[in-house]
């Protein structure tokens, strides 16, 4: 079988999605279930009015923000906690079934007793979105650090580096890559945590007239309060697309900064 | 010594968390470990198999059901480029959404309730045992295909007793890293749109403010999700004992 010319790998799948939405508008106009089912023109006009009056770019950038600060607290206490189970056995064999344990939770099931510490505001979601944040940073951290080279730790110690010289010219560079990794990883919970977490908070507040908090809310209100199936489709189109952005950032940002490494 | 650092680290973490609970005064805030420990004991004795058979249920119908379609859908797409060509790019739009995202709207379509966690874990397990099982087949070494071709085995044959076997790691690789999502969207999808399973639960002992049932039920999360990334594991090591290259540690 010959390879497929380029142009007919594009038009294709194009061909094949068009027929598709208009087979699904059809279908959905014929049984005159457009409200109740979701429809590629209903979508697209629920779009235009989430984007005109805002209120998608309000609710992402929520979300957005906890998502960050997640990931960021999720980073800072991950990456050293990682590399010091590295680099210590002793630590590693005492810290491991804990951490295993406390990995198996599903963040999200956190979100009860985050609600009760924190309060429904948005630091429960918060804490569920740096939990989940946290696991892959230790895991790839502590990873990178044990199987450092250690021929490159022999030398340094030869030419007379103190130990805080050793981590910080040779652990923590040779460590850089699969801590990235571990930082997409981190990303991609954080970011499906702080939906389910915003949904469960939503699900608590629903229809007590509170703002929206986040993306997670905003599909809430408009799943039960609203009831507009079209606009919870082009939500979740948004969110799609805001995660695949955000791990291509990444990915850039990791070719950029540590080029031998980048897939 | 070796043996019992393992057990310090254990017992620190309940040390502290006693001192925690002490510390704040408030059982309801902090349970403490005795009282978590009698809330499991009570819920043993009561829901808690029902809760744990109802997830587990969500889980094998879910996981089952959306295996089997992303095996198909690799099947058919590795067998013909065509089909390769319409179906991939398919998948690559629908992969970045997670599926929690998928929740309000399964709960749009289905209503709450068992549905929407089977649903989830389907459409969790489908999209890596899809790409893992398609990546498998693409490796597959031509010659072992052609050298079943030869002795007259049919299509079928070749599918089911070269190229899944062959591909085999590489599905069982994607199963295990789905596991971690399908898990998280089986108690989010139990505790945002369902009405049974360990996760519904964990929001009703919320709801009575019975905090010791809460953090008990979030042990057993954790200890159901080691479980079955164990099981996937021995899984794994059991179908591929006769692949050269199966890890022995992981």
């Amino acid at each position: 079988m010959q390879e497929i010319s380029r142009p007919v790998r594009i038009t294709l799948p194009l061909a094949v999605a068009a027929l598709f939405c208009i087979g699904w508008e059809a279908a959905v106009r014929l049984t005159r279930s457009h409200g109740l089912l979701p429809s590629p023109t209903g979508i697209f006009a629920s779009g235009v009015e989430a984007t005109s009056s805002g209120i998608i770019f309000d609710a992402m950038s929520g979300s957005l923000k906890r998502v960050i600060l997640g990931f960021v607290i999720g980073g800072v206490l991950g990456v050293p906690l990682g590399l010091a189970i590295g680099t210590v056995p002793a630590l590693d064999r005492a810290l491991r079934p804990v951490l295993d344990g406390l990995r198996s939770i599903a963040p999200i099931a956190w979100i009860p007793m985050a609600i009760l510490w924190l309060g429904v505001r948005g630091d429960a979601a918060l804490f569920v979105v740096a939990y989940a944040a946290v696991f892959p940073f230790i895991v790839n951290a502590g990873l990178a650090a044990s199987l450092v080279d250690r021929h490159l730790v022999a030398a340094a110690r030869a030419l007379g580096a103190s130990r805080w010289m050793i981590v910080r010219a040779v652990l923590v560079p040779s460590s850089l890559p699969m801590i990235f990794t571990g930082a997409r990883i981190a990303l991609a919970f954080a970011w499906a945590s702080i939906i389910a977490a915003e949904l469960a908070i939503g699900i608590k507040i629903a229809g007590q007239g509170r703002s929206v908090a986040g993306i997670g809310q905003l599909m809430v209100e408009t799943l039960y309060v609203k009831r507009d199936v079209d606009a919870l489709v082009f939500y979740m189109l948004v969110i799609g697309a805001v995660s695949l952005v955000i791990d291509a950032g990444l990915r850039r940002l990791q070719r950029r900064m540590l080029p031998w490494s980048a897939r | 010594m070796r043996a019992v650092e393992p057990l310090i680290g254990i017992a620190g973490v309940v040390v502290a968390w006693e001192i925690a609970s002490r510390v704040a005064a408030n059982s309801t805030l902090v349970p403490p470990p005795a009282s978590v420990w009698k809330a499991l004991v009570a819920m043993r004795g009561s829901e808690l198999p029902k809760d744990i058979g109802a997830s587990l249920v969500h889980l094998l119908v879910g996981y089952t059901t959306g295996a089997t379609a992303g095996l198909l859908l690799a099947l058919l797409a590795g067998s013909s480029k065509w089909l390769a060509a319409v179906i991939d790019p398919f998948a690559e739009f629908l992969r970045p959404i997670s599926p929690i995202a998928w929740i309000p709207l399964a709960i749009l379509l289905f209503g709450v309730g068992r549905a929407v966690p089977m649903f989830l874990i389907f459409y969790a397990a489908l999209f890596p045992i899809f790409v893992g099982t398609l990546d498998g087949i693409r490796r597959v070494d031509a010659s072992l295909v052609n050298a079943a071709r030869s002795l007259g085995a049919s299509r079928r044959t070749v599918a089911m007793r070269v190229i899944l076997p062959a591909a085999l790691p590489s599905i069982l690789g994607g199963a295990r890293l789905s596991l971690g999502v399908a898990w998280m969207a089986l108690v989010a999808g139990e505790i945002v749109g369902g009405d049974a399973g360990i996760g519904w639960r964990i929001l009703w002992y919320q709801e009575f403010f019975q905090m010791d049932r809460v953090l008990a039920a979030i042990l057993i999360v954790g200890a159901l999700g080691l479980a079955a990334d164990g099981l996937l594991r021995l899984l794994q090591r059991h179908l591929l004992r006769w692949h050269p290259a199966t890890e022995s540690a992981s």
